[in-house]
Formats: structure tokens, sequence, C-alpha cells
């Protein structure tokens, strides 16, 4: 098997590859960082990548599975995170001046979870700083390009880690989502993003963006591989206030893609304003779920028009306060533009901050309500697919911060509201960029997710297009 | 904004960074566009209840 056959495998076949002694963990190793080496200086995907440490984790996986002593399917696997989840020893920026040269001394939870899982960390990817965008141009390091086209962003603020698996630098990348991190840059780049439920992955260890929003996310290429890969780092973390005290995970074993009576609501009034590709995308992608046996059902919640507002203030307020300290004493050395944000969160008066969690309290039960009717939501990811890099952060064109009935709410409400949410690729337009549909279970129906998420994997095989630079 | 007293105010809470007068202006606009998002949210959530963080009783459910 040569380099681009060993990189164009998902993760379940090369975690498969490697339980058998078929593909060692070295050479899955190798050819990814010589991937990220021919790559990287046209994507800058990555701020740190630690091949030292990598090979020795790599060399120690082989030595391990050559002994029967297998740990699971991350065993050997390697995988990049975002670069605001600290690492023992290894330089974590957040993508930040100020971080530049801050070597943590503790793992972060994820990263624990990670080394016990025996998984290869070969990379800490970029993101918008401390994850404050939308766009990954907000970065310290510069800003990602999209494997796709590099004239067109990544998405944001994960935008490293997806540009990263898109790109076939490794099967697997950990990030984080505050209002779309994980889905919008998955839909971008064409590939499988994932935020669980609010607090069934730990976020100890990792640099908060809004802590009452923040989740930790994946991105992979099949359903099937954020299944594998959530097992081993979802569970309670007592270092986490908002973790969750769960049964084990056990997401790949009960993958069922039987979506048969499942009823999935579509919020057809949210659809003005999506470009016709998206739109005619999305009505393909109902007709996959009809043709399964599911129930369409069209739903109508006004109170999600308020989401992105009451998302953007709530984040805006929040991430204020997180960074109160850095910015009294080093507002220059922010990206101008997350300082400019981070001045307007510290104007939100705390009144103002309780009538934004008042107006959150109204959509969550609004929302919860929905979910009597339907056990999913399926909607467009973003309303187009990935803008030019030229247009810089007004690029996503869907920030707005008032009442309607614009797709920004959809995008926003999941994370809001610590709901689980998809994002994987549903068609390709005629620029050649792929587009993504998101689907949005209730509060812990993460398996519904999943399940219905690899119903449409089968049906259909957008997953398997990838970007032009690596085919 | 309407009331200049308000806006400095609002200015006076940043408590740090040196921004141009540029970024102060846009600053100052975002400032007065959340006034606007907050009074329309305030309408949106008048009869909701007001969050509370209540334990419940270890024996009994929520």
């Amino acid at each position: 098997m040569d380099d681009a056959e060993l990189l164009d495998l998902s993760l379940t076949d090369l975690s498969w590859l490697i339980a058998a002694r078929k593909v060692s963990a070295a050479e899955a190793l190798q050819a990814t960082l010589t991937r990220l080496k021919a790559l990287d200086d046209k994507l800058n995907a990555f701020i740190t990548v630690c091949a030292e440490s990598a090979r020795a984790d790599a060399k120690r996986a082989d030595q391990e599975i050559t002994a029967g002593n297998y740990r699971g399917p991350l065993h050997g696997i390697p995988v990049s995170i975002k670069d605001l989840f600290e690492m023992n020893g290894v330089l974590t920026t957040g993508g930040s001046k100020i971080l530049q040269d801050w070597l943590p001394e503790r793992d972060s939870t994820l990263v624990e979870k990670l080394r016990a899982a025996g998984a290869v960390i070969f990379g800490k990817t970029n993101l918008d700083e401390f994850g404050h965008g939308g766009t990954s141009t907000l970065s310290h390091f510069g800003p990602v390009h999209n494997p796709w086209n590099l004239d067109r962003i990544a998405g944001g603020s994960s935008g490293g880690s997806a540009a990263a698996v898109a790109a076939r630098i490794g099967p697997l990348s950990y990030g984080t989502e505050t209002g779309s991190s994980v889905r919008r840059p998955a839909s971008y780049c064409g590939i499988v993003g994932f935020k669980p439920t609010f607090g069934i992955i730990s976020r100890h260890g990792s640099f908060r963006g809004a802590w009452s929003q923040d989740h930790v996310g994946l991105f992979a290429r099949t359903v099937k591989d954020i299944a594998l890969a959530l097992d081993p780092v979802a569970g309670y973390d007592a270092r986490d206030p908002a973790s969750v005290r769960q049964d084990s995970s056990a997401y790949a074993e009960r993958l069922n893609e039987n979506v048969k009576r499942l009823r999935v609501g579509v919020l057809g009034k949210f659809l003005d304003g999506v470009d016709g590709p998206v739109r005619d995308a999305f009505t393909a992608s109902s007709k996959v779920f009809a043709d399964a046996g599911c129930e369409i059902v069209e739903l109508d919640v006004p109170e999600i028009s308020y989401a992105a507002m009451t998302s953007m203030l709530t984040s805006s307020a929040e991430s204020a306060g997180i960074n109160r300290r850095w910015f009294r004493e080093r507002a220059q050395d922010y990206v101008p533009h997350v300082a400019r944000g981070i001045a307007v969160g510290m104007a939100i008066t705390a009144s103002e901050y309780l009538t934004v969690q008042r107006a959150r309290h109204r959509i969550r039960e609004a929302v919860r309500a929905a979910y009597d009717q339907v056990d999913i939501i399926a909607a467009p990811t973003t309303a187009r697919a990935a803008p030019p890099l030229a247009q810089g952060v007004q690029g996503n064109g869907d920030d707005s911060r008032h009442a309607s009935y614009n797709q920004s709410n959809l995008l926003r409400f999941p994370s809001m509201l610590g709901l689980p949410g998809c994002s994987l690729p549903c068609g390709i337009d005629a620029d050649g960029l792929p587009i993504g549909m998101q689907l949005i279970g209730a509060w812990f129906a993460d398996q519904t997710v999943l399940n219905t998420a690899a119903a449409y994997q089968s049906a259909t095989d957008w997953h398997h297009r990838k970007p032009a630079l690596v085919d | 904004m309407a009331d200049p007293d308000k806006l400095t105010q609002r200015l006076a809470l940043l408590e740090g960074g040196e921004f141009s007068p540029a970024d102060l202006e846009a600053i100052a606009e975002e400032i007065e566009d959340n006034l606007r998002v907050v009074a329309e949210l305030e309408e949106f959530a008048n009869d909701t209840a007001w969050i509370s963080h209540q334990a419940q009783p270890k024996d009994r459910k929520a």
C-alpha cells in the first residue's frame, strides 16, 4: 500500500489494519507527516507539529500491539488536536500572540484520554484566536486555507482541524465549538463534524471561548469514524463543572442505520436566503431520508429566530469575562478584530446578560417542545459554500444579530442550547466546493444523530469526494 | 447613539485597551447595535421565568 492509499483510509479501516498488524503505527504516522510537510505551506492548518514525540508514541503503540496489548480503535492512529487543548510540555497558543511561548505543565482531559487510548498526537491545529471567529482568518499565525480551493476560507474556529482531515493529514482531529466552530468548518471542508450534547466530553484543560456554550467536537470523514473516536473521549470528569454523569459510551457499537419511521423535522421558514445550490442539495437529502422510510415533518419554531442574537450576546459577554485580565494588560497583543469583539463584550451589563439568558431559556423550552413532534431536525449547515478568503470575517455573511428567519439562527441554536449536532457533506456546488447538511438531535440523543448521519452516508457517496489537492 | 453620555458610560466599562478613533467608532456602533438587540430580547423574553439553579432533593426526580 502506498502513502496515498494509506492516507485515504478511513479511521475505521486504518484502525483495523493496525490492529491486524498489516500497517504499523509508525508507517501511518510517517505517511501523515510526509503529507503534512508537502501541504501545510499551502494550508497553514498546523501551528505546532510534534513529530519527535509522535514517533516515540507510534513506536510504543507498535510494541504494545505486537505484544498483544491492543488498547482499542485509536491505538496507533495519528490524531491532531486544536491548539487550545493543553498538552504537557507542548506549545499551546490558542492561536494567540499572548500564549505564543506557553508550554503547559499538564494535559487536558482530552489529551489524557487520547494518550490512554494509545492515539498518536502529531500536531496542534490552527484556529481563530482563542476560538473567537468563524473563518480561521483571525489567528496570530495567519489564516487557514481550504483544501478544496486555497483562495477560500476553511471556516472557523476549528478550521485547521477541518482542513487537515479534508487534506488527509490524519483521519481524525478534535476541535471545539462555541457557536458553530465544528459544524461550519466541517461543512466548508467537505467532511463530517460532530459535537455531542453539552457535557459529554470534558473541556478541562482547554481554553474557554464562552463557558456555557463551549463543546469539544470531532472531525473525520465518516460517521462511523466519529463514533469510534467519540467512545474513548466521552465520560464524566469532575474537573469540568458542565460534565455529565453518563452510562459508559458505546456509540460505535450501537450504530444502527435503520432509520425507518424516524421523524425528521425541517424548519422550512429558515431557508430564506440560503443559496440555490445549497437549498437544492438539502432538498435532495430530504428525499434520501424519505426513501429510507423517515417521516419528513415541517416544523415551525419561531422562537429560533432569536437564537443567533441570543447566542452572540451570550458568547460576547462570557468571552469578555474570560479575557478580562489579559484585555486590561495586553489588549494590543490580540488580533485587532478579536480585541474589538472583547471590548464590545466588556460593555454588556449584568442585567443585559441576564435578559439574554431569559431569552435563551424561552428558546430552549420552545425547542424542547419541538422534539415532542420530531426525533431530529435537518437543515443546511451554512447558507453557502466556503466564501473567498479575500472577504475576511465578513465572508460568512450570516452574522446578523437581529431576529429573523435567516439561516444563521439554524447554525447557532444547537450550540447555544447544548444539542448534539453533526454536519456531513451532501453536495458539491458549481465551483467544486462542498455543501454540508446538519442533523440536530434532542439532548442526549447523540446516538440518534449518529445513526441518522450514518444511514445518510450509506445511501450517498458525497463523503468519498476529495479535494483535487489530494486526488 | 442617541445618548452620548450612555455611550461614554459603556466605553468606560472597557477597562483597558488603547483603540484608534476608527476602532472606537466601530466598537461604539456595535455597542449601540447590542442595545437594540437587548431591547428586542427583553420584549421576547418578557413572560419567561427568571433562571435559577435550584437543586432537587436527592431522592426526588426533578
